[in-house]
């Protein structure tokens, strides 16, 4: 078993990537919370496998040409009806600030919990090897 | 890093409240801003506006301050007739600013600069947890 094969250290680190992703996309919406017409996202939650793989990865078609029609979404792993539409403004702006903390502390302290388990599995490791970890 | 680029994010939020405080305060302070002579218009209110666009470098939907535009609206009047602006009538013309409204600008400007601030203290907190893997 390789280090970067243990399927709990490859979930747990596909875990933290989501939830940088998850971060990056609430600051989006944070700081378009004024924007008139800025609809709020949010990410799929990702299912594992038991071998460790990702379930339900999503594929994205590339635009190659201008005139091509638009999906819904333009990015890998965007769910627009995961956010919900609590009030809309009427500028069309359909932010909830209240929702958005909701799901930054929510995301902070699950990121945590993924870095925690993340550090036990590695001494884990530590000490099968005969370190003292 | 995503992380460094969240922060970017919300700065940009940072950044676009804290200019349309800067115009809310310029209304504010000419609330009174009348002419000096006959005929010429006082303070027209300001508008200030959010633009967003896509950051390539950030992938991410940041946001701007846009264009400042003028309120249209009619101005408000009062009779006095020894103004130096007043006209034959004895009406002055006012800045068409309504501080009740200014004011409920200002608050929405305030609480969503704050969340902005939650979020980068959020992400730094994340970003601390990932440092202490290492120890």
């Amino acid at each position: 078993m390789s280090l970067t094969g243990s399927p709990l250290i490859s979930m747990l680190k596909t875990r933290m990537h989501w939830h940088q992703t998850r971060q990056k996309l609430l600051a989006e919406n944070v700081s378009n919370a004024d924007t008139p017409g800025f609809q709020p996202k949010d990410l799929k939650v990702p299912t594992f496998a038991p071998s460790g793989a990702v379930t339900n990865a999503s594929l994205v078609a590339l635009r190659t040409d201008p005139s091509h029609l638009a999906g819904a979404s333009d990015r890998a792993g965007e769910d627009p009806r995961n956010a919900r539409r609590f009030e809309i403004t009427p500028s069309g702006n359909a932010v909830s600030l209240e929702d958005e903390m909701l799901k930054v502390a929510q995301n902070q302290s699950d990121y945590q919990l993924a870095a925690s388990l993340y550090q036990k599995s590695l001494s884990m490791l530590r000490t099968a090897v005969g370190r003292r970890g | 890093m995503d992380f460094l680029k969240t922060i970017s994010v919300a700065a940009s939020g940072l950044k676009a409240q804290s200019g349309r405080m800067r115009v809310i305060a310029e209304n504010i302070a000419n609330a009174d801003s009348t002419a000096d002579k006959p005929g010429v218009d006082p303070y027209r209110r300001k508008v200030p506006s959010f633009d967003r666009h896509f950051d390539r470098d950030l992938e991410a939907n940041v946001v701007a301050m846009g264009r400042v535009a003028l309120d249209r609206s009619a101005f408000r009047t009062r009779f006095e007739p020894g103004h130096p602006a007043a006209d034959a009538k004895g009406e002055v013309k006012l800045p068409n600013v309504n501080s009740l409204v200014e004011t409920m600008d200002m608050r929405e400007a305030q609480r969503s600069y704050e969340a902005n601030l939650n979020l980068i203290s959020a992400t730094r907190r994340m970003i601390s947890r990932t440092l202490e893997i290492l120890r």
